[in-house]
């Protein structure tokens, strides 16, 4: 038995033009929840998709249990027992959980599957785990967490040694992380390990055991969380500075200013056709007001601000936009209209991942450029090269496709697209999910920059000291009806829960 | 106002059935209306009905066996005294000889031949139509003629015809028939026939046309001496490719002679221009005329063999093809 | 060293081009008095041409363009990555040796020729593939505009007009009507995958059958009754048969005038791509069609204008068509937007959207034509053509795919 479960010594990865990897180490015991961090584009995820067998690393050794293991595909991935809950999910919609839970090896004879023992066997393991779940429901209709959830239930039942998870409570809120983490803790002490990614300081320093950070494909180092000799714990100022190499004071960059009188934007009882989604939302936004929306998973407020962009159809209610009556048309009209939107599935509707950054910087501003149709190629260039600089965006060129940036760099591709349109109302939604502190603050400063320049800001964050750093007025959402507004110098994290929750109970009641 | 519909109606159906007591009914299954060779025969066959008093009613069997079937049952069911039968598929056959037999009325076939053993099983089954290998024959005949009326066609003067063959649909029995037929006619006539090159072009213009373009830059214009096309579209399609490489364009010293069969009016015009030599006729007029008459017999109960037309073992009526040269089409 | 080497490779190519460039002059003054003009034909011109163009592009090249490195392994990629032009290559000099009529200028003008019309309907059919789709009505709409244009274009003494009373009209209104009745129908193409979301696959097959249907009852109108079309004016049969520069030189066989028209729209094509707004819409729905919405592009009209753009150029395709076999049945164009897309597949065009060049399609249809014609040239059996045109489809698209995936 070797002193760690999993050693990766020396692993280098190169890219076309790029040094992913340069002699990365990662050494993980038995037993423990071992911390990867680093800002994006630090080489995180490339070093997790080396140890899954999705990359083949160029140079380096990956022990298990101190035997060299070779890894050349998922498959043998798992086979080795590692296990890997991807941020984003992609189940079988359309099929039950049972049956995502035993993708590609149903217990059943000679081809034929087995449901009942399928059931059963889903059952106990949702069971031991304390999952409510009804393993014939379909994995479409679940939410994120559930999903996770049954990522890992697949990765226990396959006898997993190594957990990889990959961001798992940037989309979880409290209550479903605290379930989690009493997940994971059951599995620490039955000896499994975890590699545990995420950017969220307070999680890490909670639940894991020891610390790996990289900055830039480098090994930066490895630190206990506790230290065994002084009992000392890690701090987080600490933590920053060996992700960005430089000391961070502030999270939030100074808010100068104050928002106008004038409203903008007038919200009056706006509900979605859909029962179940938003309903009766009023609102006023001011010019030069940063508004931040708070909730929990479920609040509908990415629907709700999707309808107000023309993504989705209301039944009732009006929209004022400077005075003037609203209609939710489309996109295109919304576009006119002086409103963007930055969507929160980045990858799904909002980078065209095959297409270079330049058109991806000038894609929704497309008509500024053009003379009859006909596009002038070089003022194009000019723009987006001048956006794309002011935001600091990483890349070796505008031809560079966005797909090769990191998360980061590819959010801002996308306010520069919307920065272009001139729009005067920016809607945000989650703006900093899945993004390192450094970019993080850039971000912070674009928005402030906008606002300088007269404009206004809805923001969506499920991260409350974003929230609350950030906005001039927090509206609060609690299963698509609004519960409240906190002035700025009012809103503290219990009182934005207690908004958030307030029908909270309610479903138990009309469940039971 | 529906009750007077239906009144109609029934006045209507009760009317026709005693009009068709009296006056002979023939039922005619047609494979696919949408066929410019069968709209030629259906009109020949209305216009005999009509010379003999009799009755036609045509059906369109829209290219499906199972409809044509359920035409026949339609039919059978009407009271019709004789069936004139174009099958879909000819190997089905039997299906609809059966059905005629246990209605006791005769029934003839026409156009796509039943396979001899099928329609020697019920005395009362004839077919009416054209020796496919007839069209093969007289096309090549076409070429032969030419060959001994022009001596200079024989451009390398070795007594031998150099030709390309143009096949129809790969499997189709008129494909087989008439290539193999219109090589035997010109050895029969005692000129040996060299095929060069040949190739499939689907009865199709535009393919025969690229496959002849290809063919004239490989061997040489100047090295082919016969064209011979399975069908009048494919002719063409060589013509236009020979036009491309300047040859039938109206000089005798850059020509050559191009065959098709059909006879349909591009064929015509073709021919009345010089740019090809000849075409067959599957005579559908006469074909039409011989299977309303023959069916009509046997209906009335007259005598078959005063039709006018040369019974063959007690079951064919062989209409012969019609050659068509230049000059001699109007 | 980079530079070095930049420049070593800038020699290779110039040398070699001049090279081949002197051997093909040396042997187009000594093939008459070495009596090689039956075995080699134009072989000297073909040379001179290919030693130009590598010349060129050796001078041409600019400091600091990637480097040709020569290695096994660079070699091995350059084999794989041009494997399909590569057994092209071999199959053109196979079919050059056992037959050398193949090295005549002519040959290739007609190579040229033939490719013209497909090329047409493969930038059409693109079109559909860029945004993830395809379009399956593209060879009906052939057979639509030629059916629909021929029959207009009768000459007046013709035995079997399909118009029998109609006047001699302007020779471009039939043309602009059967390209209308190709746009009406694309529209409606159009209309059920941007209305109803429609899967293109489903839209055109159901269209397909429409057009089919429609363009078979015209043709069956009385009083032609399904006949061939024939009889084509002579004016209208000039625009796909007309040559020009015809016998500038001794045999000179002259240029169809179906490749300038093939060229011109390859322009626009590229242009409308590369330069408009619509074309980066193209690009940008089939990259990610959620996104585009996002973004306040308008995808209904987009997605109409492509297909109204594609059916544009099926009607182009099925008019030159038939004035270049002067005639028309309702099924020309059977089976053409297979061979369409089989290029367009073989030129790089991801199926799955987003992903495709005009000069790959150029190039894929190109080596279809080459490869079909070389084959017909040495009278190979149409049943081995298939073979042989399946095993390019499969080995061009996996190529393409291990390209992709990389990393």
């Amino acid at each position: 038995m070797s002193e760690y479960l999993l050693e990766m010594k020396n692993i280098t990865k190169t890219f076309p033009g790029v040094k992913a990897l340069d002699n990365v180490n990662l050494n993980v015991r038995a037993g423990t929840v071992h911390a990867l961090m680093g800002e994006n584009g630090a080489g995180k995820s490339t070093l997790m998709k080396c140890l899954f067998g999705i990359y083949n690393p160029d140079g380096g050794e990956i022990f298990l249990d101190g035997k060299k293991a070779n890894i050349h595909s998922a498959r043998q991935a798992m086979d080795q027992g590692i296990a890997m809950v991807h941020q984003e999910l992609h189940p079988i919609r359309f099929r039950s959980v049972m049956e995502n839970v035993y993708l590609g090896r149903f217990p059943g004879h000679m081809g034929v599957v087995d449901h009942k023992a399928m059931y059963d066997k889903t059952k106990a393991l949702f069971d031991d785990l304390e999952l409510d779940v009804d393993p014939l429901a379909l994995a479409g209709e679940q939410s994120a967490a559930i999903l996770q959830m049954m990522e890992i239930a697949r990765a226990v039942d396959m006898k997993a040694k190594i957990i990889i998870l990959d961001e798992p409570t940037s989309s979880l809120s409290d209550r479903e992380v605290e379930h989690l983490f009493k997940i994971i803790n059951r599995l620490r002490a039955q000896g499994v390990a975890f590699i545990y990614i995420s950017h969220k300081m307070k999680e890490i320093l909670e639940i894991s055991d020891e610390v790996t950070i990289m900055r830039d494909g480098q090994y930066v180092g490895t630190w206990p969380v506790t230290d065994k000799a002084t009992g000392e714990k890690l701090t987080i100022d600490f933590i920053i500075k060996q992700m960005v190499g430089r000391e961070m004071t502030n999270q939030f960059p100074p808010r100068e200013g104050k928002p106008s009188d004038d409203v903008v934007l007038k919200v009056e009882h706006v509900c979605s056709p859909l029962k179940k989604s938003f309903q009766d939302v009023s609102f006023e936004l001011h010019k030069q007001e940063i508004l931040g929306i708070g909730g929990l998973v479920g609040a509908q407020r990415t629907e709700f601000v999707e309808a107000l962009f023309g993504l989705r159809g209301i039944a009732s209610g009006q929209i004022y936009l400077n005075g003037a009556k609203y209609t939710n048309k489309n996109p295109g009209f919304a576009k006119s209209k002086g409103l963007a939107l930055l969507t929160e599935e980045r990858r799904a509707t909002g980078i065209f991942g095959i297409l270079p950054i330049l058109e991806n910087t000038v894609i929704a501003n497309q008509k500024h450029y053009a003379n009859l149709g006909i596009l002038n190629e070089k003022k194009m260039r000019v723009e987006a090269d001048r956006e794309c600089k002011k935001l600091n965006v990483k890349t070796p060129s505008l031809e560079t496709l966005i797909q090769n940036l990191s998360g980061g760099n590819q959010q801002k591709v996308l306010i520069a697209r919307w920065l272009l349109t001139n729009s005067d109302i920016l809607i945000l939604d989650e703006p900093t999910r899945g993004i390192d502190v450094g970019a993080k603050y850039e971000i912070y400063n674009i928005m402030l920059e906008q606002i300088s320049l007269g404009r206004s800001i809805i923001m969506i964050s499920s991260e409350m000291p974003e929230l609350m750093g950030m906005s001039d007025r927090i509206m609060v959402m609690c299963e698509g009806r609004v519960t409240g507004f906190l002035n700025k110098g009012e809103y503290t994290q219990e009182k934005i829960m207690a908004l958030a929750t307030q029908f909270a109970g309610r479903k138990e009641n009309t469940a039971a | 106002m529906r009750k007077v519909f239906i009144l109609a109606l029934t006045f209507l159906l009760v009317f026709s059935f005693t009009a068709s007591a009296d006056e002979i009914k023939i039922g005619s299954c047609i494979y696919r209306f949408n066929d410019a060779f069968m709209l030629r025969f259906r009109n020949a066959m209305s216009a005999e009905s009509e010379k003999l008093g009799a009755k036609i009613e045509h059906a369109d069997g829209q290219d499906n066996q199972i409809t044509q079937n359920e035409q026949i049952d339609k039919f059978i069911a009407d009271g019709v005294k004789v069936l004139i039968v174009n099958p879909v598929d000819r190997m089905s056959s039997q299906l609809i000889i059966d059905k005629a037999k246990a209605a006791n009325i005769p029934v003839v076939f026409i156009n796509r031949e039943p396979p001899e053993e099928i329609l020697n099983s019920y005395e009362k089954a004839y077919y009416v139509g054209a020796k496919a290998e007839e069209s093969g024959t007289e096309a090549g005949q076409i070429i032969a003629d030419y060959f001994k009326a022009n001596p200079a066609a024989d451009k390398n003067h070795d007594g031998k015809i150099q030709f390309v063959l143009l096949k129809g649909q790969n499997g189709h029995q008129d494909m087989i028939l008439r290539s193999k037929y219109s090589v035997e006619a010109i050895k029969n006539a005692g000129i040996e026939p060299v095929e060069i090159a040949s190739a499939i072009a689907n009865w199709d213009k535009l393919q025969a046309m690229q496959i002849m373009n290809a063919f004239t830059m490989a061997i040489g214009p100047e090295n082919i001496e016969a064209v011979i096309a399975n069908n009048d579209e494919m002719a063409l399609g060589a013509v236009e490719a020979l036009k491309n490489s300047d040859y039938n364009k109206g000089d005798k010293n850059f020509y050559i002679p191009v065959v098709g069969v059909d006879a349909n009016a591009s064929a015509l015009d073709a021919m009345n221009k010089g740019e090809m030599l000849g075409t067959v006729l599957n005579d559908s007029d006469n074909q039409g005329a011989a299977a309303v008459k023959l069916a009509y017999a046997l209906a009335s109960g007259g005598d078959v063999k005063s039709i006018g037309y040369e019974i063959t073992d007690n079951k064919y009526i062989w209409i012969p093809y019609q050659k068509v040269t230049r000059g001699e089409n109007k | 060293m980079a530079e070095n080497n930049v420049s070593k490779t800038k020699k290779l190519f110039t040398v070699c081009g001049l090279v081949v460039l002197a051997l093909g002059i040396i042997l187009y003054f000594a093939k008459a008095p070495m009596g090689l003009n039956r075995k080699i034909y134009d072989l000297p011109i073909f040379l001179i041409i290919i030693g130009l163009g590598f010349a060129c592009k050796g001078f041409m090249m600019k400091p600091g363009a990637k480097e040709l490195e020569l290695s096994k392994k660079s070699f091995g990629e350059f084999l794989t990555n041009n494997a399909i032009l590569l057994a092209m290559l071999v199959l053109v000099i196979v079919i050059c040796i056992l037959q050398p009529r193949f090295m005549q200028i002519r040959v290739a003008l007609d190579i040229l020729t033939q490719s013209s019309t497909k090329l047409i309907m493969a930038l059409g059919i693109c079109f559909t593939l860029l945004i993830a789709g395809t379009d399956l009505s593209a060879g009906r709409m052939v057979g639509l505009a030629s059916v629909v244009s021929a029959s207009m274009l009768q000459t007046a003494t013709y035995a079997n007009r399909f118009f029998p009373d109609l006047p001699q009209v302007q020779l471009w209104m039939p043309i602009l009507i059967a390209i209308v009745a190709c746009m009406i129908f694309g529209a409606l193409n159009g209309f059920l995958v941007a209305k109803y979301d429609m899967h293109p696959f489903i839209a055109t097959l159901a269209v397909q059958v429409i057009i089919y249907g429609a363009c078979s009852l015209y043709f069956d109108m009385p009083p032609n009754n399904s006949q061939p079309i024939g009889g084509i004016r002579p004016d209208f049969a000039q625009l796909g048969q007309m040559r020009l520069f015809a016998g500038i030189y001794q045999g000179f066989p002259g240029i169809s005038i179906l490749i300038p028209i093939a060229l011109v729209i390859c322009v626009i094509i590229w242009f409308v791509l590369n330069k408009t707004v619509f074309g980066k819409n193209v690009y940008a729905i089939g990259g990610n069609r959620e996104a585009a919405v996002v973004a306040g592009i308008n995808v209904f009209r987009n997605i109409m204008g492509i297909f109204i753009l594609a059916s544009c150029l099926y009607g182009i395709a099925g008019v030159l068509e038939a004035a270049r076999t002067a005639g028309a049945t309702n099924n020309y164009g059977n089976g053409y937007e297979l061979d369409a897309i089989a290029a367009c597949v073989v030129g790089g065009v991801s199926l799955s959207g987003g992903i495709g060049k005009v000069g790959g399609i150029v190039m894929g249809v190109l080596i279809f034509t080459i490869i079909q014609y070389g084959l017909q040239f040495i009278n190979v059996s149409p049943m081995w053509q298939q073979v042989i045109k399946g095993v390019i489809i499969a080995v061009a698209v996996a190529i393409d795919l291990t390209k992709y995936r990389r990393k």
